[in-house]
């Protein structure tokens, strides 16, 4: 007598085999610990780039002209005759123009720390100006 | 009469389900913070500002460390080296100056000495549209 085999074969169960994926997800997953770095966040200060002078356009107002140069002890950011440190003191002192809209210019001195060249432009954008150009001064202000 | 009891060899299974599950979940965390195309960044010291807006598609990035030199995806190279490169990426814009953005990432224990001679160079190029990038303060 021939049995059928259907019955046999109902109560199998299909196994999948997870060991080559486990493998696999294993590996990867050492990979990225491995190549993961997390670095800090970073943002822009846009800015437009000039060579020449300040060409601020006809306009009764005097543009804010942001100097970064030596001073008596160290860099300095000047602002007309006033000579700075602090660029929180920039950025109070710009905040006080009238003409925001005519842009601000930061000029750098090639000597000067490029923090503070950044920091000048930081001010600038934080007191309102619509736009910042950056002017290379070259080695004398 | 008592017959023996046949035990069956029980085989102890781990179940692997949620070792999968966290597994997979820890791949795809991995695999969406991880960013590949970090090549053009180089590890600098960023000036530790606010900045003003957040990071945008850019054409060129250009690394000045604190020594000077000048690192384009990698590569140390000259200013003039640099030129050649940017002039190269302008003709690939339709030589249209207007539609290049340059990013300078300059380590602030630096000065500006490189960093003036690049903008006086892509000025005379026409080429106006610089942003400084910056490390935002935790």
């Amino acid at each position: 007598m021939k049995l059928s085999n259907r019955r046999l074969q109902r109560h199998r169960k299909i196994q999948l085999s997870m060991t080559s994926m486990i493998d696999v997800v294993f590996l990867l997953l050492i990979f990225f610990l491995t190549t993961a770095s997390f670095v800090p966040t970073e943002r822009d200060l846009e800015s437009t780039m000039r060579v020449q002078s300040t060409s601020a356009g006809a306009s009764d107002l005097q543009p804010a002209v942001v100097d970064v140069v030596p001073g008596r002890s160290g860099f300095v950011y000047r602002l007309g005759q006033r000579e700075l440190d602090d660029p929180e003191q920039l950025t109070d002192l710009l905040a006080r123009f009238d003409n925001k809209a005519q842009g601000a210019f930061v000029r750098v001195s090639d000597r000067a720390p490029f923090r503070m060249a950044a920091a000048a432009v930081q001010a600038c954008k934080t007191a309102g100006f619509a736009s910042v150009s950056y002017i290379p001064l070259g080695d004398e202000p | 009469m008592r017959l023996s009891k046949h035990r069956r060899a029980t085989i102890a299974e781990m179940d692997m389900t949620p070792m999968i599950d966290v597994v997979l979940l820890l791949i795809i965390f991995f695999m969406t913070v991880t960013q590949v195309s970090e090549l053009n960044r180089e590890r600098l010291e960023l000036p530790r500002l606010a900045g003003a807006e957040d990071q945008k598609q850019t054409t060129m990035t250009i690394n000045v460390d604190a020594a000077g030199q000048v690192l384009v995806s990698g590569h140390s190279m000259s200013v003039a080296q640099l030129l050649t490169l940017v002039s190269a990426e302008l003709a690939k814009l339709g030589d249209d100056p207007q539609r290049m953005t340059v990013v300078l990432r300059a380590d602030q224990r630096g000065d500006c000495r490189t960093v003036n001679q690049i903008v006086s160079a892509l000025g005379q190029m026409q080429i106006s549209r610089l942003r400084i990038a910056v490390q935002v303060p935790t």
